[in-house]
């Protein structure tokens, strides 16, 4: 009785998780979750550097936008030759569009030419969900002392029209600019824009 | 969100519109070319560009449209998406000199996607386009592209691009196409055309919106009214609005988005009960309140428009009925007298430090936490009670009705018309004392201007008011060829004097009626009687011989002012409770808020404005609550209200405290142990855990 009252609680604070603030300039929520390869990841590895999370799902035409164009690619190259940590994660749950294996994310990767650090799969959502992403893409940064410097849409134009990229500024090549050069990023929250993440629940 | 009932309404429409148009969408492909334009199908979804009429009337408004139809289950976007999605984009053209309108986007649903909320049409859907062909176009048809990308969805999404064909021949033709009805039948489904203004203030989980004079808003219950933001990153789409009606006026509490900045002078929307929808144009509460009452820097144009205006306020002063009696006799007092130059300014310096003595008044009351204004000293019916005596006392001298032996009549005689410097000078101060109960033309705009300024520009003005004010008279000092302009002194002086006697009483009298306001009839009665014994004392004072007498003459007059100050004193603090602060209620001070913690009691601190919508909707939702009113009004808890409607230091000071730049704050503190702010939104639920909690606190320790 009383473990499914807490069980209860916890749904509900989970649930209420979903809607959490996610805070910029504040830490970054810790988490673990399996990579392409199989072995563990965590941010707490990744201390004392920069890093960027990428929510995506590969058949969303929003996602199809920026990696069809290399936009996405680009971005990758750039930052991971910088020594800059680029984790990929598919929120999306077992059955719903996006969701990958091993085997396919693996593909993927190689066939588009795309370079992340690791992709992380997240089938039961719960990082998706601490991290309060909505949209793939939906673009974070996280600085050196494991703070959240940015959170939101990869760029400034909502469209899944790739002629749109060049026209738009992008976000994380904005926050990165001012970052790195120990600026205040101009804007840290910025709303995002693609499909739903195809969450379990 | 949208009640079920809406959901329904919504959804019949939109069966009937994909009714309607595959009927008429048959048809047209065997019969018309001409009205349907390209159809195109792609995944989920077919595309058709269509025209209300057969022909493009020139001179006159023709509706195109883009109908849209998804397959069931699908649905395509409003002008705001909302969490996720795309709206459809238009691009018109054509190959002759016609212009496009904008979209009437039909009212839209809130449609569900896991865990986040849509705007759109689930069903078909027709945008129509506004077309307007000039008289003068000569083409017999016209070529219409459109140039469509579209996003549909279920729970994925595709996106579209189409480019659509018309060809419609030019003509007077009334002749309605067969999707005349589609059109006619979307447009019962388009908002009403006319804006709406409103409204808004964004708080730190929330944006409340309000629109007052707002008569549907007494039609069915509150919750079935939903806000459509125009902008996607404002609000959380997914969360549940409240709505709260107060007789026409409707306040909606939207969640406010993660990623909105909270910079914002305007937001639009569109609020609907799904039946019908008003756009509303809402501006933002805060800003219209800035620009009225806070400290505002003046460009130096404004400022020296304001100078002017003062000037010629204080000008302007010295012709009403007040202060022109006093000066005039000042001035026919000053023919044929040399005067030396120190005491041809001494007017002008009476009146400037008056004037800058009331000016560091103003300023002092207002750094202190009071809203002051002109006019704040006639608030006082002190200043009232004195102010009439001074009028009849100037009026009885008009009149020489003081002996003229007598030394009070000196003092009246040399304060209006005595020679020296001191007389000068209490003849400004007295000119701007008489005229402190009126204000000039031009002089209320500058005035209003100096009170919401910063001290110095309070100060130029009122100097410059004051400048404007003294001019004439000094003027007359200092040119001897004015003086020689105004009639020589004989005996018609005597008779203008007292004729200038009734403009003075008639201000007394009009003051006996500002006193009659502030207190009672009563004692308006007990204002008009010590006047007139007031008046009899002073006769007496020049007809009385023996000291004895004239010294009680005097103490009876004296007395005779005590009366109504006495009158006015306890009638105001009747007056007080009649200004809505119900008992319970105290008054915010610092003092009185360490007072009550120090006793260790519940204190329930609230800060209000009237401007502040936020605040009304929590007094109407939570306040007026009855087991809240309750609470509050139970011995073991105190309730404060801080009052920021005129913004005041004391009150911005606490908030700073808070990290708060205005209002709503509430704060409930447990003694000086335990304290809770509350969140903006409240509910009575909110207010009575609290106090409950706060309780709790004190017993425990």
């Amino acid at each position: 009785m009383i473990k499914s009252l807490v069980a209860a609680i916890a749904a509900v604070s989970l649930s209420f998780s979903v809607v959490a603030a996610i805070k910029v300039d504040a830490e970054a929520p810790q988490f673990s979750l399996q990579n392409s390869q199989g072995e563990m990841v965590s941010l707490a590895d990744y201390k004392g550097k920069h890093v960027i999370l990428e929510w995506t799902n590969h058949l969303c035409p929003y996602v199809m936008k920026h990696y069809e164009s290399d936009n996405m690619q680009s971005l990758q190259r750039k930052y991971t030759d910088q020594d800059i940590v680029w984790l990929s994660i598919i929120s999306s749950a077992p059955g719903k569009q996006g969701y990958v294996d091993a085997d396919k994310a693996n593909q993927l990767t190689s066939e588009r030419n795309a370079t992340p650090t690791h992709v992380l799969f997240d089938p039961e959502g719960t990082v998706g969900k601490l991290y309060a992403a909505k949209t793939t893409p939906h673009m974070y940064i996280i600085d050196p002392q494991g703070e959240l410097k940015y959170a939101g849409g990869i760029d400034s134009i909502k469209s899944a029209n790739p002629a749109d990229i060049p026209k738009a500024i992008n976000y994380v090549n904005a926050s990165f600019d001012a970052l790195l050069s120990g600026q205040e990023i101009d804007k840290k929250l910025t709303p995002p824009y693609g499909c739903s993440i195809k969450y379990k629940s | 969100m949208v009640s079920r009932l809406q959901k329904f309404i919504i959804s019949v429409g939109g069966a009937l519109l994909l009714m309607l148009s595959t009927i008429v969408h048959s048809q047209s492909e065997v019969e018309s070319k001409l009205v349907l334009g390209d159809s195109a199908r792609a995944p989920h979804i077919t595309v058709s560009l269509i025209s209300e009429m057969t022909h493009l009337r020139p001179g006159e408004t023709n509706y195109i449209g883009v109908l849209l139809e998804p397959d069931p289950e699908w649905h395509t976007y409003w002008r705001n998406p909302g969490d996720s999605g795309e709206p459809p984009v238009i691009n018109m053209s054509a190959n002759a000199d016609i212009e496009f309108g904008e979209i009437q986007w039909p009212i839209p649903q809130a449609i569900p996607i896991a865990h986040l909320v849509n705007y759109g049409y689930e069903g078909a859907n027709l945008l129509m386009l506004p077309v307007s062909v000039s008289q003068s176009l000569t083409a017999q048809e016209v070529s219409i592209t459109a140039d469509l990308s579209w996003l549909v969805c279920k729970e994925d999404c595709i996106p579209g691009y189409a480019t659509l064909d018309i060809e419609l021949p030019v003509g007077e033709s009334n002749s309605t196409s067969q999707y005349a009805t589609l059109f006619e039948q979307t447009r019962g489904l388009l908002p009403v055309k006319q804006w709406r203004a409103g409204k808004f203030e964004i708080n730190q989980e929330s944006i409340v919106v309000s629109v007052s004079e707002f008569e549907q808003a007494r039609i069915g219950t509150a919750q079935v009214w939903t806000l459509f933001p125009f902008r996607s990153d404002i609000a959380q789409h997914a969360d549940a609005q409240q709505v709260v009606v107060d007789g026409e006026s409707l306040s909606v509490i939207v969640p406010r988005s993660l990623y909105f900045d909270g910079e914002a002078e305007n937001l639009q929307w569109l609020l609907s009960n799904g039946v019908v929808g008003f756009y509303l144009d809402t501006a933002n509460n805060l800003s219209a309140i800035n620009s009225d009452s806070e400290p505002q820097s003046l460009s130096i144009a404004a400022l020296a428009v304001f100078v002017g205006m003062a000037f010629l306020g204080g000008l302007i002063l010295n012709l009403m009925p007040c202060v022109l009696p006093v000066l005039s006799i000042k001035a026919i007092g000053l023919q044929n007298i040399e005067q030396r130059q120190s005491i041809k300014f001494a007017y002008l310096t009476g009146v400037l430090a008056c004037f800058n003595v009331f000016a560091l008044l103003i300023i002092g009351l207002q750094a202190g936490g009071q809203q002051v204004g002109w006019g704040f000293q006639m608030q006082e019916p002190v200043v009232v009670v004195l102010l009439s005596f001074l009028f009849t006392f100037i009026a009885l001298v008009l009149f020489d009705a003081l002996d003229v032996g007598s030394r009070l009549a000196g003092v009246g005689e040399s304060l209006i018309s005595g020679k020296g410097w001191s007389s000068n000078f209490f003849t400004g101060v007295l000119a701007v004392i008489v005229a402190s109960p009126c204000t000039a033309p031009f002089m209320a705009a500058a005035l209003g201007v100096a009170l919401v300024s910063e001290p110095l520009v309070t100060l130029l003005l009122f100097n410059a008011l004051a400048v404007g004010f003294a001019l004439p008279l000094t003027l007359m000092y200092l040119s001897p060829r004015l003086k020689n302009i105004l009639p020589k002194p004989g005996n018609w002086m005597v008779t203008f004097k007292r004729v200038l006697a009734f403009p003075m009483l008639a201000t007394v009298a009009w003051l006996c009626w500002v006193y009659a306001g502030q207190t009672s009839s009563q004692a308006q009665f007990g204002l008009l009687i010590a006047l007139l014994v007031f008046s009899m004392c002073l006769w007496l004072l020049g007809q009385l011989d023996t000291f004895a007498a004239r010294g009680a003459a005097a103490f009876v007059a004296l007395c005779s002012i005590a009366v109504p100050i006495y009158l006015g004193a306890t009638s105001l603090t009747s007056g007080n409770s009649q200004q809505v602060v119900a008992d319970h209620v105290k008054s915010y001070s610092q003092a009185l808020l360490d007072e009550l913690k120090s006793d260790n009691t519940v204190v329930v601190v609230n800060m209000t404005a009237d401007w502040c919508i936020t605040c009304k909707v929590n007094e109407h939702v939570a306040f007026s609550d009855p087991q809240v009113m309750a609470l509050l009004k139970s011995d073991s808890v105190e309730y404060v209200v801080g009052d920021w409607t005129n913004k005041n230091q004391s009150i911005l000071n606490y908030l700073k405290q808070y990290e708060r730049a205005g209002v709503p704050l509430y704060v409930i503190y447990a003694g000086d142990q335990h304290v809770q702010v509350l969140p903006q939104i409240l509910t009575p639920t909110i207010i009575i855990n609290a106090i409950n909690q706060a309780r709790k606190e004190l017993t425990n320790d």
